[in-house]
């Protein structure tokens, strides 16, 4: 208490200097940014969730309805088929491209020779569009495109298929470019988190007789925890925004089987022209996406503290 | 914070349209930074902006050229302003809604015209119909507005046909058919050589082209004003008049290409010219992408005859302008539509287009050659003209009849669900 009150006039006499702080060099550094950020994300975000509660077309006033493009979802079998998608989207893309960038990291972190081509050339797919990427896939895919070629090739003429055609195969066809794309993205997220872990660690756990899945379990896998928050929250947001790959290859289609979320909202927002319940649709996407990482990050941080 | 650069209204909207982005993808900043990059173009001072959506080399080339020639005549001068098709068509209710809007549009009639034009969005053009002679009572009609305002100008049209090349006809020992039944006999002879007989080039991203089909067979069964009122809302997908005209459809799908559904549309037309697929049922656009030698060994045949009793209706899809309400410059956009309507400008943009679009002026000449007399001829015999299944119903309603369709190629033993699903989605399309 008596500390306490023996500081209280040094605050006191410190008060004068306090403007300094708040000069308007610094004030302008932070409140400019806070409204070109207001202006053009917070409101058209707010925007956005208003529209969701209307029926517009673009061009006429927005009516208000209330909960009902919310309801409707209930009885839209589309959008359940576009929700299904989007969940085995998010397993598959975020799964694989988790567990497969990790294991190319893993692999390629040693310092061997040659080991940076092999880094480059895994890295060398995130550089391309997505658009361009599908591009050249969709002409892989084609029914006489190099994916048949080399299925027959190999001797397996009877798995040649319209790839992108067939309900069956659609949204997995889509999902490998997407994939391609993905994995030398996560490598090197979890690359850097590799180099960031002490060798001691391993030397130690080497005395000790680890084996290697024993360090890998015992040492690597916790000290990437704050790398993994990263990639869980890279990948849900990338697998639910994975629109341009799916619209540049199918547009949801056939008949809505590679249909996910992103793409269904904007097929009804810009070809159906039903604003409101695609601002619905955006709506639940959002949700999902906070919902997802905010949970997650909320648990990691509390372990970690 | 100039009132041309940002009004309220047109913040308003093109922030909302940010908002959704932004809602809806994980890139906050990303999504915003396009949309508000898609705001009206700059005016030009006193020249009339065209907002173009014809982005192939050959008809921005014509369009342009057109402009040019506008200027050169002294008095108001045009700028064209080429956007992306898809874009332009997602941005339209933008445009027009904006307080400084392009002044004119490329575009087509239909039921999107009469919707902006009912919203009161498009300019009254009723005074430049006054300077353009006798174009057809058809071509009048189709640019109305219901309400007894002319909102449109048409510039050109073209046909719709089943294309085939004369040589490979030859040399199957095959004749153009004129009626289903030869049709069919034709299909086997094709299919006896080894050949996929009806090419289609609905995968991708254009499964539309599979509606033509079902246009062609709706007008041929039903009648064109039966079509129009199934595509206007007036008529149920699950009538039974409409499930008929699967069952000629289903006759001729052993005939399709199996990767019909697989290709895109401009693979197809390559994989015809290749002699691959015997013939494809498309629109005259298909041959902005043949090479200039193949050109003169094409042909086409009317779709066959199905019903005799049925007044005979072709497709014939028409393109001109509209121009906006809130155009500042009403006498220019006025002086560019009496241009674009004339003979000279409609003979001089055939000149520089691939040339099979057909004028609307009755007194402008097309490119005289055989194929393209064929088609104005055909259309002229016809009783009724139809536009296309996006343009009779709406943009909207086009990916309702894509899902439906492309899976009827497919599983033609779900008709029943397909149609019952294919009424649900429109129905959600004409109630919004």
């Amino acid at each position: 208490m008596a500390v306490l009150t023996a500081d209280r006039p040094k605050t006191a006499a410190r008060a004068p200097k306090r403007p300094r702080r708040f000069s308007p060099v610094l004030l302008a550094f932070v409140l400019v940014p806070l409204v070109v950020e207001g202006f053009w994300v917070f409101w058209p975000a707010l925007q956005g969730f208003y529209l969701a509660l209307t029926n517009w077309d673009g061009v006429s006033a927005p009516t208000f309805v209330g909960a009902g493009n919310f309801a409707e979802m209930f009885s839209d079998d589309i959008f359940k088929t576009a929700a299904l998608d989007t969940v085995i989207w998010l397993v598959l893309f975020g799964g694989l491209s988790a567990v497969g960038g990790l294991a190319l990291a893993t692999l390629l972190q040693k310092e061997r020779r040659g080991v940076g081509f092999y880094r480059a050339a895994l890295f060398t797919p995130v550089v391309f569009s997505l658009v361009a990427t599908s591009l050249i896939w969709q002409v892989s895919y084609q029914p006489d495109g190099v994916v048949n070629k080399v299925l027959g090739a190999v001797g397996l003429g009877s798995w040649q298929h319209a790839w992108l055609a067939d309900p069956k195969t659609a949204l997995y066809a889509v999902l490998v470019p997407a994939l391609w794309r993905q994995l030398g993205y996560v490598m090197v997220l979890y690359l850097a988190g590799l180099k960031g872990i002490d060798p001691a660690l391993y030397e130690a756990a080497k005395l000790d007789g680890a084996t290697a899945w024993q360090q890998f379990r015992n040492v690597t896998w916790p000290q990437l925890r704050s790398v993994n928050s990263v990639v869980l929250s890279v990948i849900i947001i990338d697998s639910l925004r994975s629109f341009d790959v799916i619209w540049s290859m199918t547009k949801g289609g056939p008949y809505h089987s590679s249909e996910v979320l992103s793409t269904y909202m904007y097929a009804t927002a810009f070809q159906s022209l039903r604003l409101g319940y695609a601002s619905a649709l955006a709506v639940v996407i959002f949700v999902l996406a906070f919902g997802v990482i905010v949970t997650y990050l909320v648990r990691a941080f509390r372990e970690d503290s | 914070m100039t009132s041309a650069g940002l009004s309220r209204r047109r913040f308003l909207r093109n922030a909302s349209l940010a908002g959704l982005g932004a809602v809806g993808s994980g890139s906050f900043l990303a999504a915003c930074a396009t949309s508000a990059n898609t705001g009206p173009v700059k005016q030009a001072a006193g020249a009339v902006t065209v907002q173009s959506n014809l982005s192939s080399p050959e008809a921005k080339k014509a369009i342009e050229a057109l402009a040019k020639a506008f200027g050169a005549k002294g008095g108001a001068t045009a700028t064209v302003n080429t956007v992306a098709s898809e874009t332009f068509r997602t941005q339209l209710p933008s445009y027009l809604t904006a307080a400084t809007p392009p002044d004119t549009y490329t575009w087509y009639p239909g039921s999107l015209l009469s919707g902006y034009a009912r919203k009161g969005l498009l300019l009254d053009v009723g005074d430049v119909w006054q300077t353009m002679g006798d174009y057809s009572a058809a071509f009048r009609a189709l640019s109305g507005d219901g309400a007894g305002h002319q909102v449109f100008v048409p510039t050109s049209y073209y046909w719709w046909g089943f294309f085939y090349r004369k040589s490979n006809f030859a040399k199957w020992g095959v004749r153009p058919p004129t009626n289903w039944t030869e049709f069919l006999a034709l299909c086997e002879t094709v299919k006896g050589k080894g050949i996929a007989p009806i090419g289609l080039g609905a995968g991708g991203t254009t499964p539309w082209t599979a509606s033509a089909w079902f246009d062609y067979l709706n007008i041929r069964i039903n009648g064109a004003p039966f079509h129009r009122e199934l595509l206007a809302g007036k008529r149920r997908f699950d009538d039974p008049r409409v499930k008929k005209i699967f069952d000629p459809w289903r006759q001729a799908l052993p005939y399709f290409d199996p990767n019909g559904t697989a290709i895109a549309f401009q693979d197809a037309t390559t994989v015809l010219l290749q002699g691959r697929t015997g013939m494809v049922l498309t629109g005259t656009f298909f041959a902005d992408a043949a090479p200039k030698d193949a050109l003169g060994d094409l042909d086409f045949f009317q779709f066959p005859i199905l019903d005799p009793a049925v007044p005979v209706a072709e497709e014939g899809p028409t393109d001109g302008f509209f121009a906006s309400a809130r155009t500042p410059h009403v006498a220019e956009v006025k002086e560019w539509f009496k241009y674009v309507a004339t003979a000279e400008a409609q003979e001089l943009y055939i000149k520089n287009s691939s040339g099979t679009v057909l004028p609307t002026n009755p007194t402008a000449k097309d490119n005289g050659t055989p194929l393209v007399q064929k088609g104005r001829k055909m259309l002229a015999d016809a009783k009724e003209i139809t536009q296309f299944f996006n343009r009779d119903s709406s943009d909207a309603l086009q990916p309702t009849a894509d899902a439906a369709l492309i899976r009827f190629i497919q599983k033609p033993t779900e008709l029943d669900s397909i149609l019952s699903d294919w009424q649900t989605a429109a129905q959600k399309v004409w109630q919004s």
